[in-house]
């Protein structure tokens, strides 16, 4: 629960005593505010709130309630004195979950809940060709929340996200993708696009690749099959014939080997790193002469680059898992 | 005294206990043997030798990681003969029993095999030309020759230059000077220089020419057979007799039906008697039983065959750039010996430099080898100018001069063409293809993208690796 929002309700019901003789909670005041407010962050604990780097919104600055004045309240109040009117004070929270351990999640969950009842008979989707949306995590979640919100009912609420997110796009209503905003992580699939190559204009298409600690550049032009690698033939600068046909892979599994002349550039690391590299390169640089090609050469393994490197050496460590020998004394 | 030594030794403990009669029963120190009194001698005596040790008790197995020829776990199996792994190493091998005949293949004919027609043409052969090139120790072992039922050449575009040389050699009129060709073969490794050079010889020994091949220019330089000062010249020469006549008696197999009918016609002063009436084929056949008499011998044999109305020579080398470098062999006050003054390789050298030319016409192929190449840094360049005199005249390297130069190796290939080995055309590649295809040792249809994807494999047609990818890693 927001920190001002327990002060703000208890000036509320203090001014409110005058008018009522029983103060209650005005819901239809309430609601509205509260979905507004949604995206502030709410501390109950008394620690100092955790400003996370996954928590971008700053919490609303704290203000305390003014002091009750009894005296200016008797007045107003007429007869009973203070003690009268204390016992006639009932502090009411803002939300009526506020008394469940979780309050901030079980508002999200009802609000989305009752959004969901509401846009339930728009068209819909399905779910494979719903926008991709990264959820939050569940850590994330949490630590925007500050709540310890349990697995499955994180999991409740993303299967009601999901609904909404199947929403006919061009259907989708605004109120929706307000709602949907604070559920979604900062950076989301498809934000960063690559830059699409361009084929020169001696018909040279570029692409680079990495494997390892080795880097390479290719250019691919039409041709017949002809491959210079670091201005040596394939046979000259690779020895081994898996080399060579890594190299080419891209090519080979495509049908283009005879479609195409290759020139590379290659540095650093091991022979077999340097072929993996190329690998990479060539099929960048075909996939600039041709971008249908992308599915083929995903399933030949040309697309994604093999993250795997050397792991470091520990302390205590021989190498890096490798354990001293165990001497006796 | 210092403390270490005021303690009491064992023995005298046990001496204590044994003066209380009541403790003593109990005592787990109460040792059998008599006390000793003074524990200094074992003290001061030398240390126990390695061997003393007691042995393990029987029934005890221990570990005996012992060497030579008490070691329980002592390879028994017989070693080969000295000399076998050698031979074995070097065999040629010429047929596979296991390949399939190819129905199509025809043999090289002597009116054909200088013709272009034999172009992208996979060619048989003759037997009496095999046994000739065997003789002369043209086929290799790194070659392929073992996985195919009999040899067979793929007639290249390189081949049809080189058949043209030979025509261009045989064509000269009556009256002018007959031609020498010079020619050094260059290409990247395994891209078929050595065949190249079998090739030629085989066209030389089809066209009834005299070969005279030195087939490794390494065994003549590495010192692995013996020397000696040729007397009488300056700078001092060196023959190397067993080697020379070695070639002799592989000159005189080889070309036996050419130097058979040749007649010996001027007078040698030889050390060793000519029976009249010789033929150059005894001439050469003298050096077998006779080696320390070799290098006259193969002088006089040469200047037989420059005599007017002979045939052509071809001299061939292998492995060029070990003659293009100082020799291991040492001369008296202990310097290295140049191979430019071994006579042999003098002999040879003259020749590549057009010093001396070929009277009668011919043709002198040098070789250089990628995987055996000692650095000769002067042949290198002279290779690269060779190139560039071919290529773009208008812009030829230059020595750098501040770098030492082996002045001989330039001057001895100054102007010496080069001939480059490069790889095979898709059309080439396919009809090689084709061959292994029908051979049975490249079991996959021959079809277009196959020929394309080996060849682009193969470093863009390099026939050695061809052959390596379609037949040696067969998967």
């Amino acid at each position: 629960m927001v920190r001002g929002e327990l002060s703000q309700s208890l000036r509320r019901a203090i001014e409110s005593l005058g008018n009522l003789p029983r103060p209650q909670c005005d819901r239809t005041i309430r609601y509205p505010r509260r979905r507004c407010q949604l995206s502030t962050i709410r501390c109950i604990s008394t620690s100092a709130p955790r400003h996370a780097e996954l928590v971008n919104d700053t919490p609303e600055k704290f203000t305390a309630a003014p002091p009750i004045n009894f005296e200016q309240q008797d007045a107003k109040g007429g007869k009973g004195g203070g003690k009268q009117l204390l016992r006639t004070l009932r502090v009411v929270p803002a939300s009526p979950s506020y008394f469940s351990a979780k309050p901030t999640f079980t508002d999200d969950f009802i609000s989305l809940q009752a959004l969901l009842r509401k846009v339930a008979t728009l068209p819909v989707v399905p779910p494979s060709e719903a926008p991709k949306v990264a959820w939050k995590t569940i850590d994330q979640y949490r630590i925007m929340t500050n709540e310890p919100v349990k697995t499955q009912r994180f999991h409740k609420m993303i299967h009601i996200l999901r609904r909404l997110n199947c929403i006919h796009p061009s259907l989708m209503p605004e109120e929706v993708l307000q709602a949907m905003q604070r559920y979604k992580k900062a950076s989301q699939p498809g934000d960063i696009k690559p830059k699409p190559g361009i084929i020169d204009e001696l018909g040279r298409a570029k692409g680079v690749g990495r494997r390892k600690t080795s880097s390479a550049v290719a250019w691919l032009v039409e041709g017949e099959g002809e491959v210079l690698i670091n201005g040596k033939s394939l046979t000259q600068f690779f020895g081994r014939l898996h080399d060579r046909e890594s190299v080419v892979w891209a090519l080979k599994a495509t049908q283009r080997l005879d479609k195409y002349n290759v020139w590379g550039l290659t540095a650093g690391g091991g022979v077999t790193g340097q072929a993996e590299a190329l690998t990479l390169a060539v099929a960048k640089a075909l996939l600039v002469h041709e971008p249908a090609l992308k599915p083929a050469l995903r399933r030949a393994g040309c697309i994604t680059r093999d993250p795997r490197k050397v792991e470091r050496k520990k302390p205590g460590h021989v190498k890096a898992r490798k354990m001293p020998t165990w001497v006796k004394r | 005294m210092p403390p270490s030594q005021c303690f009491p030794g064992f023995a005298l403990l046990a001496l204590d206990r044994a003066a209380h009669h009541s403790i003593a029963s109990r005592s787990l120190l109460a040792l059998p043997h008599t006390p000793r009194f003074s524990t200094s001698a074992p003290r001061y005596g030398p240390p126990p030798r390695k061997g003393m040790v007691a042995p393990p008790k029987r029934g005890t197995k221990t570990l005996n990681v012992k060497k030579g020829k008490s070691s329980p776990s002592r390879d028994t199996t017989k070693r080969p003969a000295p000399g076998d792994r050698k031979a074995l190493r070097k065999r040629i091998v010429l047929s596979n029993n296991n390949a399939l005949e190819v129905p199509t293949l025809q043999d090289l004919h002597k009116d054909t095999v200088l013709s272009g027609e034999n172009e992208g043409l996979v060619k048989g052969l003759p037997e009496d030309v095999v046994d000739a090139l065997r003789a002369v120790e043209a086929f290799k072992p790194t070659q392929g020759w073992r996985l195919f039922r009999r040899p067979a050449i793929l007639m290249r575009k390189e081949t049809t230059l080189l058949a043209a040389l030979f025509r261009e050699v045989e064509g000269t009129a009556n009256g002018q000077a007959k031609m020498t060709v010079r020619k050094v073969l260059i290409g990247e490794r395994m891209s078929g220089k050595s065949t190249m050079l079998l090739q030629g010889l085989t066209m030389a020994f089809m066209r009834d020419w005299v070969v005279v091949n030195l087939p490794d220019a390494k065994d003549i330089t590495i010192a692995h057979t013996e020397y000696a000062p040729l007397p009488g010249s300056q700078p001092t020469q060196y023959t190397q007799d067993i080697y020379t006549a070695n070639l002799l008696s592989q000159i005189a197999k080889a070309n036996q039906s050419i130097l058979g009918n040749l007649p010996v016609t001027t007078n040698h002063s030889l050390p060793i008697p000519l029976p009249s009436k010789s033929t150059l084929k005894q001439l050469a056949e003298l050096a077998i039983t006779n080696p320390e008499a070799s290098w006259p011998i193969f002088v006089a044999l040469w200047k037989e065959l420059t005599q007017p109305g002979r045939p052509p020579i071809m001299l061939a080398i292998d492995n060029l750039s070990h003659i293009m470098r100082n020799s291991e062999y040492l001369s008296a006050d202990v310097k290295p010996i140049h191979a430019h003054d071994l006579a042999l390789v003098r002999h040879f050298v003259d020749r590549l430099a057009g010093k001396t030319p070929l009277p009668n016409g011919g043709m002198i192929l040098a070789a250089t080898s990628g995987s055996n190449a000692p650095t000769s840094p002067a042949l290198d360049f002279s290779i690269q100018v060779a190139e560039a005199r071919q290529l773009n005249p208008e812009s030829i390297p230059q020595w750098n001069p501040y770098k030492n130069v082996d002045q001989r190796v330039m001057e001895c290939l100054k102007d010496v063409g080069v001939l480059k080995v490069a790889g095979l055309t898709k059309a080439e590649a396919r009809s090689i293809m084709e061959y292994y295809a029908a051979s049975g040792m490249l079991r996959a249809q021959v079809t277009e993208p196959f020929v394309t994807e080996k060849w682009s494999l193969a470093g863009m047609g390099n026939i050695g690796e061809l052959e390596r990818v379609s037949v040696r890693l067969r998967v």
